[in-house]
């Protein structure tokens, strides 16, 4: 048995977003199950089946790595203070 | 329900009984197929069969529930094949192969049928159908070309032919179906194109068979299979704890 995981995209500019997984025995009767399990209420129009063991993972202690870096986050408070400051020497 | 003659509401009948039949014996496998992912084909596929079994009756009746389980059981037209308990998981799956391989050719034969609901609920059907024979059609496959699961498949091939072979027994009323303009062909004309369908498809695969001769032991499909009784029971459960409840 060979476990895919499973993408939809609706029609028109949407992107594929990943659904589930799900175990069948080949490619063919992975699609065959996968739209009865996934898209039985018209869910989506497209549908990507990817073999699990295809999927490059990357490692999660490299992943993580950037946690710790806390002035690469932008949640915009510094600008604005910037600005306002800026507004009232103006 | 629409007015029919006695032919054509006889033929129509021994459809929507096997449709009914098969979709409740597909419907027992709900969760306990072999895994998650067919459980949920299988169960769609159960509940498809009784989906077309409701439009059928609902040509012959204005109450299709009392009409579908509580008629005498010498007033079903169902075949033995539909009725037919399989408490193995290859029998159930190897049914349904050949079932739906029967099913599209008899579905075929109404595509134009005098009967204008019947033509257009014939079309409908066919899309559904198609999924159905994809899916049996891609196990059987995989199954006969895995060497553990090979002589379990082949097994419940030989053990379900002789009542397979069943699903062709016409009605009493075939032939006034036929002149009617309701059917196009004949069951033994269906019979045989099954036949050669089916052959095909295991001849590909390295299996062999021989094609047994059909009994008259349905007698036109007016006799129940001898594990009817028990299964009749089982459907009608929940409506004879009050027959008169309105839903």
């Amino acid at each position: 048995m060979r476990t895919f995981e499973v993408f939809l995209k609706k029609a028109g500019k949407d992107e594929f977003r990943h659904v589930g997984a799900i175990d069948a025995a080949d490619a063919e009767l992975g699609v065959t199950l996968a739209r009865e399990a996934y898209v039985r209420r018209g869910e989506g129009d497209d549908l990507w089946l990817v073999d699990r063991t295809h999927i490059v993972v990357g490692p999660p202690a490299f992943v993580r790595g950037n946690h710790d870096k806390p002035h690469r986050h932008n949640d915009g408070a510094a600008i604005a203070e910037r600005r306002r400051q800026q507004r009232e020497t103006a | 329900m629409i007015d029919l003659s006695p032919a054509a509401r006889e033929h129509l009948l021994a459809l929507a009984d096997d449709e009914h039949m098969i979709g409740a014996q597909h419907a027992t496998w709900i969760g306990v197929t072999p895994f998650l992912e067919e459980d949920l084909a299988f169960c769609s596929i159960a509940q498809d069969e009784l989906g077309h079994a409701l439009e059928l009756y609902q040509l012959l009746t204005d109450d299709v529930d009392r009409f579908a389980l509580l008629r005498d059981a010498a007033d079903y037209r169902s075949c033995w094949f539909a009725e037919r308990s399989t408490p193995e998981w290859s029998d159930a799956l190897v049914r349904h192969w050949l079932y739906d391989h029967a099913e599209r050719l008899r579905w075929q034969a109404l595509a134009h049928s005098s009967v204008a609901e019947v033509a257009v609920l014939a079309r409908l059907v066919d899309r559904e159908e198609s999924f159905h024979r994809q899916h049996a059609d891609q196990l059987m496959r995989r199954l006969l070309t895995s060497g553990e699961a090979r002589p379990i498949v082949i097994a419940a091939l030989h053990r379900l032919l002789p009542i397979a072979v069943g699903i062709f027994d016409p009605v009493a009323s075939e032939r006034g179906a036929i002149d009617e303009g309701v059917v196009a062909s004949s069951s033994a004309d269906l019979a045989m194109s099954w036949r050669t369908t089916i052959s095909q498809q295991l001849e590909t695969l390295g299996v062999t068979i021989d094609w047994p001769v059909g009994t008259d032991e349905q007698r036109h499909r007016t006799v129940r299979d001898p594990g009817f009784a028990a299964f009749h029971d089982e459907l009608r459960e929940v409506i004879s704890l009050d027959p008169g409840a309105v839903w």
